[in-house]
């Protein structure tokens, strides 16, 4: 948020429908100043659409779009302060990067010295000075990924959108250009929406976080926060995995359909308000392993049973375990010590703060 | 394949490999050579007999090449004038026509290019004599022309230039059409969404992206209306007069008519010589390597 408190975007009951098909329902949202924002689900979840709309693209079906304060529902894109990095770069191919990237500027007639000096500053700042002359064609994958989005940058958009912008890279250069582009976030200072299926890419960059499904948002909050505690089972199963049981709820304390009691933090237990059947989840690499004889050391929450698989991942080995009347639980140990072998009891523990109430 | 290859094999796969495109390019190359470049070095030598029919013989006659000049410059004049407008006619018709199907067409886009098509389920000389109805003069448009005044009380429009004009341009409207949808259909759309997001204005957005993006289409339709357009001769035969013969008309006469062969022969490979000639710095200027692209 800027000091006088005006959201960067503000989506005030907007809805999207295409036919009979809902791609957007009733979502109020609103961005601050200077945020990296990701809008992350799986695909027809409506994060497409949202953008499109915010960048004037699609006009919503209902609702209000504000940028910093001012109502631009229904005005075109060349009327909007707001750049676009496609998905597919969409950069003209008949034009050499540089004219690609002078684009924007020439449509707005500012002079020529103005324009030169400002394409060399801004291929500068995603590092192709070198390659003004040469066409999109000619480019690598993440060159063009640069092009595209130093001429969206070079226009000073107050808000810049990004459409899975590094889908079609590879791994590799997924991760450089992730650093890159929040790097270039926090040097221009601007806004960055950025549309992703990818709940990695997601968390390495954004600020912020708004997990959507079925063109509603499901989870909006920092990427710590929307990991640690997911709230409904589809956050946690979109972001990371988790182990989910039901039990029921008596104060603080959950009882599982095999007898052993999982105890929750005042907090979470106050998010159960007043229900009985309540869905429990803890992450994998918050449960360790502990021998038969439980000691004071030992976690409150505990559950026995017998390894069923051991997948060896490098770092760290991802254990599933039998257990009994609740099923297959996930267990990821840093390799630190000893590697337990299939067919092993243990106890496996874990902290009540680390438990969460999914709805 | 699962064993692993010896080095001589593998090089006998690479040699055969590196045939493979030749292969492919044999049977075309073979129906050039036979029924393109044999009939034109044939051509070339018939230009250049002299003699009466049917004792022709091989004497150097440049003299026949002249005749294009000497004899039938208003023909020539009539072709390439008549080829022009008609090209230019086509273009102003058929650009919109393109757009319209290519972006707006919908699920109606195959149904469109369909009825684009159609007249051509017609035979040709049923189509352009169907002309000679629609212009006649007591037609219903001499009619309404003349009503309102555009048109004298007197004049006519079949047998005139205007009436061979605008036959060829129906003719070869939709050569002119299909390419341009072509290239108009596969633009991506996230282009002009971009020139739109870059501050262009709807207008702008179409000069500077769509328009450059669609010119392989307008050069394959301008070529392909143009070059036929100029050899033509039905249209005229049909909607005009003597006065309206094109370059067409004349090679057609001497070869079935006169039985000249050797003037025939020099007309139709000057024809072809200056059509080229003059199309290569149109293509040129237009820019040929995204006509292949």
């Amino acid at each position: 948020m800027t000091e006088n408190g005006i959201p960067a975007v503000e989506l005030d009951h907007v809805t999207k429908q295409f036919g009979e098909f809902t791609a957007v329902d009733d979502l109020s949202l609103s961005i601050g100043e200077n945020t990296f924002f990701a809008m992350l689900g799986p695909s027809g979840c409506g994060k497409t659409t949202t953008l499109r709309m915010i960048g004037g693209f699609e006009d919503p079906t209902s609702g209000t779009i504000r940028l910093h304060g001012d109502d631009v529902t229904g005005l075109k894109p060349y009327r909007r302060a707001v750049n676009t990095v496609f998905q597919s770069y969409a950069l003209f191919p008949h034009m050499t990067v540089a004219e690609n990237v002078a684009f924007g500027l020439r449509r707005q007639k500012v002079d020529d010295a103005e324009i030169k000096r400002r394409v060399g500053e801004t291929l500068e700042l995603v590092q192709l000075s070198a390659r003004g002359s040469a066409k999109p064609k000619q480019l690598s994958g993440g060159q063009q990924q640069r092009v595209a989005l130093a001429r969206a940058l070079i226009n000073h958009p107050r808000v810049l959108l990004l459409d899975e912008p590094l889908g079609a890279l590879d791994l590799k250069l997924r991760k450089e250009m992730q650093i890159e582009l929040k790097r270039i976030q926090q040097e221009v200072g601007i806004t960055f929406i950025h549309v992703t299926h990818d709940q990695e890419e997601a968390m390495t960059m954004a600020d912020s976080i708004a997990v959507m499904n079925h063109g509603r948002i499901e989870r909006l909050g920092s990427p710590s926060e929307i990991y640690e505690d997911p709230r409904t089972p589809f956050v946690a199963g979109f972001l990371g995995a988790s182990n989910l049981m039901h039990g029921t709820v008596s104060g603080n304390d959950v009882g599982l359909p095999n007898g052993a009691v999982i105890r929750l933090t005042d907090h979470q237990a106050a998010r159960c308000n007043g229900h009985r059947e309540v869905q429990i989840g803890v992450r994998p690499e918050k449960l360790s392993f502990y021998g038969r004889g439980t000691s004071e050391n030992t976690p409150a929450n505990r559950l026995t049973g017998v390894i069923a698989d051991a997948s060896f991942l490098g770092t760290s080995t991802q254990y599933l375990v039998e257990v009994p009347g609740i099923g297959q639980v996930a267990v990821v140990e840093q390799n630190l010590g000893e590697i337990h072998a299939p067919g092993e009891e243990v106890v496996v523990a874990w902290k009540p703060e680390h438990t969460f109430v999914v709805e | 394949m699962t064993t692993t290859l010896h080095e001589p094999e593998l090089a006998r796969l690479a040699r055969r490999r590196a045939m493979v495109p030749y292969l492919l390019l044999l049977p075309g190359m073979a129906w050039l050579f036979a029924f393109f470049l044999v009939p034109i070095l044939r051509l070339i030598g018939v230009s250049l007999q002299s003699g009466i029919y049917p004792n022709y013989e091989f004497t150097w006659q440049w003299d026949n090449y002249a005749r294009l000049w000497t004899q039938y410059g208003g023909q020539v004049w009539n072709s390439l004038r008549f080829a022009f407008i008609a090209t230019v006619i086509c273009l102003v018709l058929a650009y919109p026509l393109a757009y319209f199907i290519a972006f707006r067409g919908g699920r109606w886009k195959n149904f469109l290019l369909v009825l684009l098509l159609m007249p051509f389920l017609m035979p040709f000389l049923l189509r352009t004599l169907s002309w000679k109805i629609i212009l006649a003069d007591e037609g219903l448009v001499v009619g309404t022309l003349k009503s309102i005044g555009l048109l004298g009380p007197n004049a006519t429009l079949l047998a005139t230039s205007v009436s061979v004009i605008a036959g060829i341009a129906y003719n070869f409207l939709p050569f002119m059409a299909l390419p341009i949808y072509v290239s108009l259909e596969k633009l991506d759309r996230s282009l002009i969404e971009a020139a739109t997001d870059l501050y262009a204005r709807p207008t702008e957005a179409f000069r500077k992206v769509t328009l450059p993006l669609s010119m392989p289409g307008v050069v394959a339709g301008t070529l392909l209306t143009f070059i036929p357009a100029v050899g033509d001769y039905v249209n005229v035969l049909l909607l005009g007069s003597p006065n309206e013969f094109m370059i067409g008309n004349v090679i057609q006469s001497r070869f079935l008519n006169v039985l000249d062969y050797p003037v025939a022969a020099a007309l139709s490979f000057t024809l072809m010589a200056v059509i080229v000639l003059m199309l290569i710095p149109y293509v040129r200027a237009t820019g040929t390597d995204d006509l292949v692209a």
